[in-house]
């Protein structure tokens, strides 16, 4: 790596390690989420700084875009948590700690082991394109066609063992949103509501102007799975 | 034009650094006069749409109606609510801004290419997904129930709508074997420059599902429900004044312009057309460009005539339309394209079924015989598809839209 490279990178990886520390200090919880997402792109912008666009790129449409988004809409959906009164240090913290330390211990051998080898396979990279056959070149997985390659042919059963993992998660999505939805009355339209009370049938309102259970009221308006 | 520099006696570093300022300052140019031309485009036309002329005083025909107003947002008091989260609120719209603006670095003028990213393609999704954070930012920041309403409306709609999107681009990924928009590119200049992926049958399909998903990505108006104006005043951006007012509204014109680029470099041939090749040089690019602009500014006019004619959708109308239309058809468009793919380039792809098979005589696209089977057996899957589906969501929609005396008496399903 040339001198500019190595400035940028440090550059980067303060900016991700800052972000990364707001995230768990900061005690406002959508702030929190927000340094998240500074720190997401910040590791895509390693992944660009290492030559490999797709998985940068990737980044940023599932992590920036996609999950960090679901974080912020889950925060805000719920109540009473974006307040300022949230604990940082908990009494469990040395737990957290453990976990850190060993993955810690886990990376930084592997990295010690390994590093020769990958420094060798991007030199070959930069010498010439490698045959694109089988799993000589599996380390040097930068472009869509490598990692394409690689999960479909060295990487075959992780992929399918993680493809079935998300599978399920869909599934149990959609049948906790079903059972969600069967116990729910659809909310009604305004016409549709004019069209109840000209006929009559009000809904009933508890005193706070929301809609009370319709076992309150004589004449019950359900739903097709509560008549059958 | 980093070459050129360095012939020139700059040293390397700083001649990249020169020819990356330049382009970038071009593209933030272009991208604001572009965008100040388009308001008054769609003001104008959308005038005659509904009868009436327009802005017209300022300038000749009212041209220079975006600078007046340029003027006057930017002498307007920039408010900031006393409740609001001031450094959220003041970063909203410079993450919207950033976002638009990082999408156009990899956009094709013609011939030229800003930046060839390998993964250019994504790339355009994901800096259009920062758009909804952005959103999220303006809605929790102003410290305003609409404001609110309006983000989360936003960022449910751009979640829901990137899904159809994204696989809407997988066809044209495949048939081209790469994610670059410039071999995108190259590959549609088949037939003397005609050889746009539109005209294909799996093409046509994607151009329109793209380029639906594309409208509510952008907010236009049958989609335009995060700042549905006659719901929640103006969205996320109901507490913003002066210049971030501005800057939001420059960020939305210029994320639907570059869904017009877009739109017309993956489906209608960007900078192709007759006459580029056999010109050549510096008339041939120029014509390129002039091709690519005509195409982007006809998709802009389609997404005003939209914005004319339909109505605005429900909130429970939009996410419908979107998983039970869109996404179905989007799954068998990919499918018709594998079939396209393998038809047509079988020999390239997949060496295994030339060795069962035989070569086929020729690989490439103008091997008219294969072509035939391909566009018959796609469009046969395309329209079969598309036929079934409106069936459904007719009968579907039928259903839910008109509630008769029975099922009010009964009960609403």
């Amino acid at each position: 790596m040339n001198p500019i490279a190595i400035g940028v990178f440090i550059v980067i990886a303060l900016l991700t390690l800052g972000s990364g520390i707001m995230v768990v200090t900061v005690r406002n919880i959508i702030h929190s989420a927000l340094w998240l997402i500074a720190s997401f792109i910040g590791v895509a912008a390693l992944y660009l700084l290492m030559e490999a666009e797709f998985l940068a790129v990737v980044q940023i449409l599932v992590y920036a875009g996609a999950v960090s988004i679901l974080v912020l809409f889950a925060i805000m959906l719920t109540r009473q948590v974006t307040g300022e009164g949230v604990r940082v240090v908990f009494e469990r913290w040395w737990v957290a700690l453990l976990i850190a330390l060993g993955l810690f211990g886990v990376i930084v051998p592997t990295l010690w082991k390994h590093g020769a080898t990958w420094e060798e396979a991007a030199k070959l990279a930069q010498v010439g394109p490698a045959p694109v056959e089988g799993a000589a070149n599996s380390l040097q997985v930068a472009t869509a066609t490598e990692i394409g390659r690689s999960f479909m042919g060295e990487y075959l059963l992780p992929f399918e063992v993680v493809s079935v993992l998300l599978l399920m998660a869909l599934i149990g999505a959609v049948v906790i949103a079903y059972e969600e939805r069967t116990r729910r009355r659809r909310v009604l339209t305004l016409a549709e509501e004019l069209a109840l009370k000209k006929r009559g049938i009000v809904e009933p309102r508890d005193a706070e102007g929301a809609v009370m259970p319709r076992e309150a009221e004589g004449k019950v308006i359900l739903l097709d799975s509560e008549q059958a | 034009m980093a070459d050129a520099l360095t012939q020139l006696g700059f040293a390397s570093w700083l001649s990249v650094l020169i020819a990356s300022i330049i382009k970038v300052t071009l593209i933030l140019v272009g991208g604001s006069v572009g965008m100040m031309f388009l308001t008054w485009y769609e003001r104008r036309s959308i005038s005659y749409m509904q009868d009436r002329r327009g802005p017209n005083r300022v300038g000749p025909q009212g041209l220079l109606q975006p600078i007046s107003e340029a003027i006057k947002t930017m002498t307007k008091e920039d408010a900031t609510p006393r409740d609001a989260d001031k450094i959220v609120h003041f970063l909203a719209p410079v993450v919207m801004l950033g976002a638009t603006v990082l999408s156009f670095a990899v956009i094709p003028w013609g011939r030229m290419f800003p930046v060839d990213l390998n993964a250019a393609v994504l790339f355009v999704i994901a800096t259009g997904g920062l758009h909804s954070i952005g959103m999220m930012m303006a809605g929790w920041g102003s410290n305003n129930k609409f404001a609110l309403l309006g983000g989360m409306r936003g960022v449910a709609q751009l979640i829901s709508y990137e899904i159809p999107q994204v696989m809407a681009i997988i066809p044209v990924v495949l048939m081209t074997g790469s994610m670059s928009l410039q071999k995108i590119v190259e590959a549609q200049n088949d037939f003397a420059g005609l050889g746009w992926y539109v005209f294909s049958p799996v093409g046509l399909l994607g151009f329109a599902l793209f380029f639906t998903a594309s409208l509510a990505e952008g907010e236009r108006t049958p989609f335009d429900i995060p700042e549905a104006d006659s719901e929640i005043i103006a969205g996320y951006m109901t507490e913003y004044s002066g210049m971030k007012f501005a800057v939001f509204y420059l960020s939305n014109y210029m994320s639907n312009l570059a869904v017009c680029f877009i739109t017309a470099t993956l489906y209608l041939g960007g900078g192709n057309g007759p006459g580029v090749d056999a010109l050549g040089g510096i008339a041939g690019g120029l014509l390129s460009l002039i091709y690519f602009l005509l195409k982007s500014f006809a998709l802009f006019f389609v997404m005003v005539l939209i914005r004319a004619t339909v109505p605005r959708l429900r909130v429970d109308q939009l996410m419908s339309f979107a998983w039970k239309f869109l996404l179905p058809l989007v799954l068998v468009n990919i499918l018709s394209a594998s079939f396209w793919v393998a038809l047509l380039r079988w020999d390239q792809q997949w060496p295994k079924l030339t060795e069962w098979f035989g070569a086929p005589s020729t690989a490439d696209a103008t091997n008219w015989g294969r072509l035939a089977i391909a566009i018959v057996l796609t469009l046969l899957i395309n329209a079969g598809a598309v036929a079934l589906i409106m069936r459904l969501t007719n009968r579907n929609v039928q259903k839910h839209l008109y509630t008769t005396d029975e099922e009010l008496a009964l009960g609403l399903s």
